[in-house]
C-alpha cells in the first residue's frame, strides 16, 4: 500500500458518498428547500442569527470542528490494530454516520427556529434530557481537556524543539491582538509578521545541532534546543532528579514511552522504566504542564480579542501550511518516486507505508491486562474523522443559525466532515509511511517525511520540528478554547446553587485543578478513549434527537436511526471496557494512580447513567412519536 | 474555464479562506458591539416607555439611534436560552 493508493480511494468513497448517498438523503428525507425562511432570516439580529454565504460557513464549521480529534485519533488507532481497521472505520464511518451527525445536527436546529439540541431535547424528549446533556457535557469537556493537556505536556517536556516555538505562539498572540485592535495595523501585514515568525520558531529548534559523523550521537542540540535541554535538566534537579510521581500505560500508548528499538523491546529512558513499565512524571514535566494551563488560564479569562483569538488565528496559519503543504507531499510522493532513510538505515520509497495493516484484532482477554477488542474500541479510539458529538453540538448553536438557504446545509455541514476525514486520512498516511515511533511522534515525523519531498532529505528534521509544532498547536488552541467553554459551563450550571462560581477565575482555576488531577493520575490513553466515547456518546445522543425529530415529522428515520444504535451500542460498550481496563490494569497499582483509575471509573459510569437515561426517555418519546403522539408544551424560559 | 468561472472560483476560496480563518473573529466584534448596544437601550428605556430619566436634550438627541434597534434587542433578549447557548 502506498500514498497514492490512499488518495484513490478516498477520493472514490467520498465522492460516491457525497453524490449518491447524502445528496439523495437531502432531496428525498429531509427535502431541505431553497425557498423556506431559515431561522437566520427569520430571527435576524445581526450577531447570532445572520444569513451568511455558504463559503463562509463552510470554512467556519470546518475550521470550528477540525482539531486534535482526527490526528491523535488514527495515530493511536494505527498503533494498536493497524493501518487497515483505521482506514476502513473512516471512510466506512464518514459515509454512513459521521456526514448524517454533522448535517442532520444542523438541519434539524433550522427546522426548530434555531435552537440547541438541549433545547430541542426538552421540547422532544423530556424535560429532563436537557439537564441530564448539561452534566453530560461538563464531564465530557473535562475528559477532553484532560487528554489533550497529557499528551501536551509529555511533548512539552520530552522534545526540545517544541517549548520555543510554542512560547513564540503566545507572544506574536499578544502582539498580534495589539497590532489589530488598538495600532489598527493592516490585517495583512500583522498575518505576515507574526505568521513568519512563530513558524521559523518552530522549525529553527534543531538549528546548529551538531552530530558526531561516525556515532551518529548528537553531539550539540544547538542554541535553542540547547538551551530548552539545559532548562529541564535545571528544573528536574529540584527533585534531585527523581520524580515526582509514577503512572502506567499498559498499553504503551503514553507519549512518554519511548518506541521499540530494532530488537522490538521499548528501552529504559529517563522517564520511563521499561522492567517495571512504570512512568516518572519529572519536574519538567509539571512545569510544562502549568505552563500549559498559564497559557489556557489567559486565554479563558483575557478579554477573547487580547489572546485567544489571536493565537487561534495564528494557529490556523500554521496548521494550514502544514497540513497543505503534507497533503502535497503525499500526493507527490508515489509520482517522483522519492526516497528517504528510515530509522533503520534503509532507503525506502517515501510513499510505501511502513506499518502494519493489522497488528491485532485485539479480542484475545487476560484478566490481568488492558484488552483492547477491535469492536467497540476502535469506534471510540478514532472519533473526529469518522464522526463526532462536538461537530453536532456547534452545528446545532453555531452554523444552524447563520444558513441562509436550507440547501446549503449538506455542502456546509456534510461538505466540512468530509473535509474533516480527509485530515484524519492525512494523518493515518502520516503514520503509516514511518512505521515506527510513538503517538504524536509518528505524525510529526510522517510530516518531516513528507516535507523531504517538496524541500529535500536535508529539511527532514526542520520538518519534522514543524510538525510538532503544529500539533501542539492544534491541540492547544483547543485546549484554550474548552477551558474558556468549561468556565462558562461551570458558572452557568453551578453558578446559581454557588454564587463563587460565577466568578470566572473561580470557575476556570477550578476546572484546570480538575483537569490536573486527571493528567497526573490518570493514564493517558484511558482518557483517550474515556474521552472519545463519551464524544462518540454525545454523537449518538444528538443522531437519538434527530431521530425521534424524523418520526415525530413522519419522515423515514432509517438513515439516522441504524447509525443512533450502532453508535450507542458501540460507546456504552466501549465505556464499559475503558472502566474495565481502568479496574484491571491500573488500581491494583495503588498510589496515585489508582485514585485516578478510580476517579476515571466513576466518571465513566456516571456517563454510563445519563446516557442509559437519555436512550430510555428517548425510546419512550420515539414510541410516543410513532402511536401519533405530539411534542411536549413549550418549554418556560427559566427552566 | 471563462474568466468570470475564474473569478468566481477565487471569489469562493476567498470566502472558505476568510470563513476558516476570521469569521469567528468577526462574530465574536458583532457580539461585543451588541452587548453594548443593549446597555445603551437600557440607558434610554425609561424615555422610551414615558418615564424621563434622562434630560429631555439627551433623550431627543439619543433616541433616533435607538429605535431602529429595538427589533433585534428584542430578539436577542427575549430568545429563550440555556448553557449550551453560552458556549459558542
Amino acid at each position: 500500500m502506498n500514498t497514492l493508493w490512499i488518495v484513490i480511494l478516498a477520493t472514490v468513497v467520498i465522492y460516491a458518498a457525497y453524490n449518491f448517498y447524502a445528496k439523495r438523503i437531502d432531496r428525498d428525507i429531509i427535502k431541505a428547500d431553497p425557498k423556506k425562511a431559515t431561522p437566520a432570516k427569520m430571527y435576524m439580529d445581526g450577531v447570532d442569527f445572520m444569513p451568511t454565504s455558504r463559503n463562509v460557513l463552510y470554512g467556519y464549521h470546518f475550521k470550528s470542528i477540525a482539531a486534535a480529534g482526527p490526528i491523535v485519533g488514527p495515530i493511536t488507532a494505527a498503533n494498536i490494530w493497524g493501518w487497515a481497521p483505521a482506514l476502513l472505520w473512516l471512510l466506512i464511518g464518514v459515509s454512513f454516520i459521521g456526514w448524517v451527525s454533522d448535517y442532520t445536527a444542523i438541519m434539524v436546529a433550522v427546522r426548530n427556529d434555531g435552537n440547541s439540541l438541549s433545547a430541542i431535547s426538552h421540547k422532544l424528549i423530556a424535560p429532563r434530557t436537557r439537564s441530564i446533556l448539561f452534566v453530560f457535557i461538563f464531564f465530557y469537556l473535562l475528559l477532553v481537556a484532560g487528554a489533550f493537556m497529557g499528551i501536551m505536556s509529555a511533548l512539552m517536556a520530552a522534545r526540545p524543539d517544541v517549548p520555543f516555538g510554542i512560547l513564540m505562539l503566545g507572544i506574536m498572540g499578544f502582539l498580534a491582538g495589539q497590532m489589530l485592535y488598538k495600532w489598527k495595523m493592516d490585517l495583512i501585514v500583522v498575518t505576515a509578521i507574526v505568521v513568519v515568525v512563530t513558524i521559523a520558531a518552530m522549525v529553527f529548534g534543531p538549528f546548529g545541532a551538531t552530530v558526531n559523523p561516525e556515532t551518529k550521537a548528537m553531539q550539540w542540540q544547538g542554541p535553542i534546543n540547547g538551551a530548552v535541554v539545559a532548562f529541564n535538566g535545571a528544573v528536574n534537579k529540584i527533585t534531585g532528579g527523581n520524580a515526582v510521581m509514577t503512572v502506567y500505560d499498559p498499553t504503551n500508548a503514553d507519549p512518554r514511552i519511548p518506541a521499540p528499538g530494532a530488537d522490538g523491546k521499548r528501552p529504559s529512558t529517563a522517564v520511563y522504566d521499561a522492567e517495571t513499565g512504570a512512568i516518572k512524571t519529572m519536574p519538567a514535566y509539571l512545569f510544562w504542564a502549568l505552563f500549559i494551563l498559564a497559557f489556557s488560564y489567559l486565554a479563558a479569562t483575557l478579554p477573547i480579542w487580547r489572546f485567544a483569538q489571536p493565537v487561534n488565528y495564528i494557529g490556523f496559519w500554521i496548521t494550514l501550511i502544514t497540513i497543505g503543504l503534507s497533503a502535497l507531499g503525499a500526493v507527490l510522493a508515489p509520482i517522483l518516486g522519492t526516497t528517504a532513510v528510515n530509522a533503520a538505515g534503509e532507503t525506502v520509497k517515501v510513499a510505501d507505508f511502513a506499518l502494519k495493516p493489522l497488528i491485532t484484532w485485539g479480542f484475545a482477554y487476560d484478566p490481568t491486562k488492558a484488552w483492547q477488542p477491535l469492536w467497540p474500541m476502535l469506534f471510540v479510539t478514532i472519533a473526529c474523522g469518522s464522526i463526532s458529538g462536538w461537530h453536532a453540538l456547534i452545528g446545532s448553536i453555531g452554523t444552524a443559525r447563520q444558513l441562509e438557504y436550507e440547501t446549503d446545509g449538506l455542502p456546509v455541514g456534510g461538505g466540512a466532515m468530509f473535509t474533516e476525514n480527509t485530515l484524519g486520512l492525512l494523518s493515518l498516511v502520516a503514520v503509516s509511511i514511518v512505521g515506527t515511533g510513538g503517538g504524536a511522534g509518528r505524525f510529526a515525523a510522517g510530516v518531516g517525511t513528507l516535507l523531504t519531498v517538496l524541500f529535500g532529505p536535508g529539511f527532514k528534521t526542520f520538518g519534522t520540528a514543524l510538525g510538532f509544532g503544529a500539533f501542539m498547536v492544534i491541540v492547544l488552541t483547543v485546549t484554550q478554547l474548552i477551558f474558556r467553554v468549561m468556565r462558562v459551563t461551570l458558572s452557568e450550571w453551578v453558578g446559581e446553587a454557588v454564587p463563587a462560581f460565577k466568578n470566572m477565575h473561580i470557575s476556570t482555576i477550578t476546572s484546570m485543578v480538575l483537569t490536573m488531577l486527571l493528567v497526573l493520575t490518570g493514564t493517558w490513553v484511558y482518557l483517550w478513549q474515556l474521552f472519545g466515547a463519551a464524544n462518540q456518546l454525545m454523537a449518538a445522543l444528538s443522531l437519538l434527537i434527530v431521530t425521534v425529530w424524523l418520526r415525530e415529522q413522519k419522515k423515514n428515520p432509517s438513515f439516522a436511526l441504524w447509525p443512533t444504535v450502532f453508535m450507542y451500542v458501540t460507546t456504552l460498550a466501549a465505556t464499559l471496557v475503558t472502566a474495565r481496563n481502568l479496574y484491571a490494569t491500573i488500581v491494583p497499582k495503588g498510589g496515585a494512580a489508582a485514585a485516578g483509575a478510580w476517579a476515571m471509573i466513576v466518571i465513566a459510569i456516571l456517563l454510563f447513567v445519563t446516557a442509559l437515561v437519555i436512550g430510555w426517555d428517548g425510546y419512550n418519546a420515539y414510541q410516543r412519536y410513532a402511536k401519533g403522539g405530539t411534542t411536549q408544551k413549550a418549554p418556560a424560559a427559566a427552566d | 474555464m471563462t474568466e468570470e468561472q475564474k473569478k468566481s472560483f477565487w471569489q469562493n476560496m476567498k470566502e472558505i479562506l476568510y470563513g476558516m480563518a476570521s469569521h469567528d473573529m468577526s462574530r465574536y466584534a458583532l457580539r461585543t458591539r451588541a452587548s453594548m448596544e443593549h446597555l445603551f437601550i437600557l440607558i434610554t428605556m425609561g424615555d422610551m416607555i414615558g418615564i424621563p430619566i434622562l434630560p429631555p436634550y439627551y433623550s431627543l438627541r439619543l433616541l433616533p439611534y435607538v429605535v431602529p434597534q429595538i427589533s433585534t434587542w428584542k430578539r436577542r433578549l427575549l430568545r429563550e436560552k440555556d448553557v449550551s447557548d453560552a458556549m459558542f
